[in-house]
């Protein structure tokens, strides 16, 4: 039960002898061309199938299974609330004053409220207070209310209002409704299989699908008064405006979209995408990184980054012949030589695994996050890719 | 879940009155406290191991309060104070034996345990732990297993628990939360528990590679009376109550004698920053430099109080 919590931050350690992981190590840490076990180039996802709207009784839901079996649905549900108001929302609207420009635009009346998202994750044999869908769910929570266009400085009162917002406030600008009322949006991820390799890309990129399938229904009224909405689901909006052609590439980048979170791993100077279970458990350094579109730019900008535990720390170690007393005297002295390796500055010998230790530098970090921001880079072809999915 | 052994008290707590009139003319640049320190002076850092004779290593730490909290407790305007300060607590327990249950671990198995006390920050907590402090725990885990030389102690456990006496406040009290809500004062205190955490393990002889040490750096976007264009700028050890805006802050652990992140957290939108002329880093990376450098300053602090307690323990034999 202990090596459950404590395997849970990063993932299971998969059970793989010390031999096994020195040969996925140095077959991943190839310098330049990294062979993975899938032959997949570092950049290349696995191949999965997606689909959205499953889910009549929901806002928006959909599901993505990956070509391993392993599957995940996302339902969201959106639900009309009563905003809390505050005393300083409360001071401007007795002075009798229209405009909100600087005293109220700030406030959560205008721009909304990181608490007005909730997030539960459901993942088989865990606990819904373990460590693992607590931090999955944070990280994933953080970028998506996070994700904040500009300042809110323009986030007035029309929130919710016409068609064609530009969704100045992100995603809790389009919460808000009116000075009283907002949505409620709730996001449950449901994990059907077992975790078999680190779910956080297969949960991200459903949560991103089912967010972009997401509709609210029309606002019939007006203002300040008491939210009416229209009965027509046909007439619904999504919650992040679709552009009307999807072909367009060009014209779909000035609008928001949910962030995806992608998982990076580095081994040796190699930095691997969407790695599959044996990968990870050899990685030196494993990074979620959040991106989304720039509204403003057209490229992509970087919304938070969360290191993981990596489950290369808690191998077990292997023994080199010359300290092994089985072999005693059956080598020749020369075949173990200790080398440093340049990627954890520790001496190593060949094919004898060691558990990693340590951190990871500075410039891997830049290098992976540039590999994800850069322009026609893998964060744009997972946005194209998901933007291309057909909602209807 | 909830707990349903205790009664407890009401989840919401509960606010001072506060008169609108007093708020009207209150809000404003004069009771905010306001940054004294330059954006790369780090506060003071007071820390002790070994206060714990029950643990096998155990530290306090504490921040310096802010110059505004002297202020005003000398000339008191509001009962409510104007900041607060990190004070935690952090014990080990352990190398010890896994229970005879346990599967074999060829490694040291650590659990962090990351609590606030109920009275810590401004909204009380409950005594059951929430989601933001097992958060807290995975990061501070994930920060110390790098650091630690797991594979001498095969079959052991160590516990690790903090005790958050006082947090960080995540914005200043008077501000209603906003866009710009999201938990910055969590940062602060990850910060502080990985240095006083570090200082704990070390005061309990457990090998590790290296001191690591906790580093917050900040972007702040403070004068929105001028421009609204203007970019924010990069601060060291960021107290969230003396800033009107926070736009994205990163918490490190850093090993300085490797040059090695063991754990990064960054959030927020760096893609605006401003920078000196000549300065080539995007957002992402002068966030992340500037919170090693932040990390290097708590280092020297963290040495120090280790080295006071060992020449403590050679004293007593």
């Amino acid at each position: 039960m202990s090596n459950q919590r404590q395997a849970s931050s990063a993932s299971q350690t998969p059970h793989l002898s010390p031999a096994e992981l020195s040969y996925l190590y140095t077959s991943l840490s190839l310098p330049k061309s990294p062979i993975r076990p899938d032959g997949r180039s570092p950049t290349q996802f696995r191949p999965l199938t997606a689909e959205s709207n499953i889910l009549p009784g929901t806002n928006g839901s959909a599901r993505i299974g990956f070509a391993d079996g392993t599957q995940a649905i996302v339902g969201v549900k959106a639900e009309v609330e009563k905003t809390v108001l505050s005393t300083d929302t409360l001071a401007s609207s007795e002075g009798g004053e229209g405009e909100d420009s600087t005293s109220t635009s700030n406030s959560a009346a205008a721009s909304g409220h990181g608490s007005w998202v909730q997030m539960s994750i459901e993942i088989p044999g865990f606990r819904d207070d373990d460590a693992l869908p607590v931090f999955l769910s944070e990280m994933m929570r953080e970028s998506l209310v996070g994700s904040v266009a500009d300042g809110g400085s323009d986030g007035g009162g029309d929130g919710g209002g016409d068609g064609d917002v530009t969704m100045a406030g992100g995603l809790k600008g389009r919460l808000v409704i009116n000075k009283r009322w907002h949505w409620r949006l709730y996001i449950d991820v449901l994990l059907l299989s077992q975790p078999l390799s680190y779910p956080l890309p297969l949960l991200s990129l459903t949560t991103h699908l089912a967010l972009l399938s997401t509709k609210l229904p029309k606002l019939k009224s007006q203002g300040e008064e008491d939210p009416f909405f229209d009965d027509d689901w046909e007439v619904a909006e999504y919650l992040y405006p679709r552009s009307s052609n999807l072909k367009a590439a060009g014209n779909a980048s000035q609008y928001v979209r949910p962030p995806v979170t992608l998982l990076v791993v580095s081994v040796g100077e190699n930095i691997i995408f969407d790695p599959s279970r044996e990968e990870i458990a050899v990685a030196d350094a494993v990074l979620a990184i959040s991106v989304t579109r720039d509204t403003e730019a057209g490229n992509l900008k970087l919304l938070s980054i969360r290191t993981v535990d990596p489950p290369s720390r808690l191998t077990q170690p292997a023994v080199p012949n010359s300290e092994n007393v089985n072999m005693l005297g059956a080598t020749a002295p020369t075949e173990d030589i200790a080398v440093l390796n340049p990627a954890t500055g520790e001496e190593e010998v060949p094919g004898v695994w060691r558990p990693r230790r340590g951190g990871v530098k500075r410039s891997v970090i830049a290098n992976m996050v540039k590999t994800v921001l850069k322009k026609g880079g893998v964060g744009e072809e997972v946005l194209e890719g998901l933007e291309g999915v057909e909602v209807e | 879940m909830n707990d349903r052994r205790r009664v407890n008290g009401p989840p919401g707590g509960t606010r001072p009155p506060v008169y609108a009139s007093l708020l009207q003319s209150g809000t404003g640049a004069d009771t905010r406290a306001q940054r004294q320190r330059q954006p790369t002076d780090l506060r003071k850092i007071f820390l002790k191991t070994g206060l714990i004779p029950s643990a096998s290593g155990s530290s306090y730490l504490e921040f310096e309060p802010s110059a505004s909290l002297a202020a005003a407790r000398s000339n008191p305007k509001s009962l409510i104070p104007p900041s607060s300060a990190l004070k935690l607590a952090c014990t080990v327990h352990g190398p010890k034996p896994l229970p005879r249950s346990a599967p074999f671990s060829p490694n040291l198995v650590l659990t962090t345990h990351v609590k606030y006390a109920p009275f810590a920050a401004r909204k009380r907590k409950g005594h059951v732990r929430d989601s933001s402090e097992r958060d807290l725990g995975v990061h501070l885990e994930t920060a110390l297993r790098g650091a630690i030389i797991a594979e001498r102690w095969p079959k052991s456990g160590l516990d690790i628990t903090v005790t958050i006496l006082e947090a960080e406040d995540d914005r200043w009290w008077g501000d209603v939360p906003d866009s710009h809500d999201a938990s910055w004062g969590m940062m602060n205190v990850l910060a502080g528990c990985i240095s006083a955490a570090s200082a704990a393990i070390a005061d309990a002889h457990i090998d590790c590679l290296d001191l690591v040490s906790g580093g917050v750096a900040a972007l702040v976007s403070d004068d929105s009376t001028d421009s609204p264009s203007a970019l924010p700028k990069l601060m060291l050890d960021t107290d969230p109550a003396e800033h009107r805006s926070i736009v994205s802050a990163c918490v490190v652990a850093y090993m300085p004698a490797r040059d090695e992140i063991t754990e990064l957290w960054l959030k927020g939108d760096s893609s605006k920053v401003s920078t000196a002329d000549g300065d080539q880093r995007s957002g992402h990376e002068a966030l992340i430099d500037g919170a090693v450098d932040a990390a290097r300053g708590a280092h020297t602090v963290l040495a120090e109080a280790v080295r006071e307690s060992l020449q403590k323990t050679l004293g007593q034999s």
